[in-house]
């Protein structure tokens, strides 16, 4: 039996670190699980060519799964060979169920939080210099127009952003303005939800079209606002 | 032999309980999450349509969604009365009915609901299907009831200043206002011969509906605190309408479990007789 213990275990520790291993390394995410399955085939297939490579490790490999199928002096283990008998059919019959059930989850959405921008407005730099008191104006319209959503605290947490999917983004969080550049603020403050791209699913963000309402002028000195209010910096090339 | 015997032993024991566990824990997942869409359950026999407190209203599962004040376009609102509403519906393969539940202090003529759906295949955007600039969108059939009226108006839309009302009026709506609670039944044919303008509701698949709702209370001078597009709103949510039960899986199940079951006595015989 020695040698089924080791593919085992082997096969059981690769799904323990697909499932729960690599989704813990900074940068990844949870892997889906028709991706799971495939790696599982691809670790059951190199064993399988490992343990079959010669004459002698073949038998020491089909050997004991012989033995445990038809039952031949395997003494304590005859109860979990009728176990694997039934398991069997039945886990069949349910994977087939699962597949062929109508779900009851909506339609799985992607959603690019931050897509391309439009080219021309990729590289822009900011015509309002950096000064105290355009900051202090760009902060005087980001409380009349951005806080209501995206918070006094730049947090997205303004009073109105409750309820909003996709939620108001936080620009103290260091993956939201921070790794972008101002060109592109400009962009997602002028043309609003409405401008996304269809990766972006532009019919479901609440943000407002501000060239409608506001001179460019005052969304440059708002990026400037945002950006010292939230301590962050806009995200340069060098 | 022996040792190896028990080890084996334990590592099938616990490998397959590992295996439960990650089955049991990964279902469980799946249904651990907050409400994102609303469920018609299919009935036999008429829908309440014009009753909002009727009991079988119990047997379809709520949905509750937050709604925030409009701050999409002008003219905006930064508070608003109701902050959730509670969303159930009912069909029976011909006529649909949504029962939309939230709570409001006052009783007022101008209390107001609306639902809105997505018409056709094209995305529209939740305010009104206004244009959006990358991709071409559709319009949107807004359900509107007011308590004044009493009464339902069915609208189309395809971005701001185009919401009007249909030549075919096909919404039905009544609310009825108890210790506080606005309860509005909203409704309408699965299907109705204007494709191009109403939104279609084939039992089984998923369509996008939300939901605004004004309170029709008056600030200090009599004026409407909420108006127009100065309303409570909500995001694009879910709407499905039960298909009727289909039992062809656990026929597939029950072929495929007899073909695995079949396999292991092939296999087994195969190789007892030294194959």
């Amino acid at each position: 039996m020695g040698a089924l213990g080791k593919p085992i275990i082997l096969m059981v520790a690769m799904y323990a670190f697909l499932k729960f291993g690599l989704p813990n390394i900074p940068g990844s995410a949870p892997l889906p699980s028709s991706l799971i399955f495939l790696y599982l085939l691809l670790t059951a297939g190199g064993i399988f060519m490992f343990e079959t490579v010669s004459g002698e490790s073949k038998d020491a490999f089909w050997g004991p799964i012989q033995r445990f199928l038809t039952g031949e002096n395997i003494g304590g283990l005859q109860a979990l060979r009728y176990g694997v008998f039934i398991l069997f059919p039945l886990l069949v019959g349910w994977q087939t169920y699962g597949s062929t059930a109508v779900s009851d989850l909506p339609p799985t959405e992607s959603r690019t939080i931050h897509p391309a921008p439009p080219g021309e407005y990729t590289g822009l730099s900011n015509p309002v210099p950096k000064t105290p008191d355009n900051i202090m104006q760009g902060k005087g319209f980001y409380a009349a127009y951005c806080s209501p959503c995206h918070g006094g605290n730049f947090d997205g947490k303004g009073p109105a952003a409750r309820g909003f999917i996709p939620a108001p983004a936080n620009f103290a969080d260091p993956t939201t303005i921070a790794m972008l550049q101002e060109s592109y603020l400009f962009w997602r403050i002028k043309k609003g939800g409405v401008g996304l791209p269809i990766e972006g699913a532009p019919w479901k963000s609440a943000m407002p079209r501000w060239e409608v309402e506001l001179p460019d002028e005052w969304i440059w000195k708002i990026i400037l606002g945002e950006y010292d209010g939230a301590h962050q910096s806009p995200r340069t090339w060098e | 032999m022996k040792p190896a015997n028990r080890i084996m032993k334990r590592v099938l024991r616990d490998g397959t309980a590992a295996i439960a566990a990650m089955i049991i824990g990964g279902a469980s997942l799946g249904y651990a999450q907050e409400s994102v869409s609303v469920r018609a359950t299919l009935l036999t026999g008429g829908v309440p349509v014009d009753d909002p407190s009727a009991a079988v209203w119990s047997s379809a599962p709520p949905a509750t969604f937050p709604m925030s004040p409009q701050v999409h376009w002008q003219n905006r609102i930064q508070e608003v009365t109701v902050k959730d509403i509670s969303v159930r519906a009912l069909h029976d393969g011909t006529q649909v009915a949504v029962l939309v539940e939230y709570s409001d202090p006052t009783q007022d003529p101008d209390d107001a609901a609306a639902l809105e759906f997505m018409v056709g295949d094209k995305k529209a955007h939740f305010a009104h299907g206004q244009p959006m600039l990358q991709v071409e969108g559709g319009p949107v059939n807004i359900w509107f009831w007011k308590n004044k009226t009493g009464k339902a108006i069915d609208m189309s839309a395809k971005g701001f200043g185009t919401l009007k009302p249909q030549e075919h009026q096909d919404v039905t709506a009544k609310g009825v206002y108890s210790n506080g609670t606005w309860k509005v039944v909203f409704s309408r044919k699965l299907l109705t011969g204007h494709a191009d303008e109403d939104v279609q509701i084939t039992a089984g698949q998923f369509m996008s509906i939300s939901f605004a709702v004004w309170d029709g209370r008056k600030d200090a001078v009599g004026e409407l605190v909420e108006k127009g597009s100065q309303k409570a709103v909500s995001s694009w949510w879910y709407f499905r309408a039960d298909a009727p039960p289909d039992y062809s899986g656990y026929m597939y199940a029950a072929i495929a479990a007899a073909l695995g079951l079949g396999f292991q006595f092939v296999l087994i015989r195969k190789l007892k007789k030294g194959q």
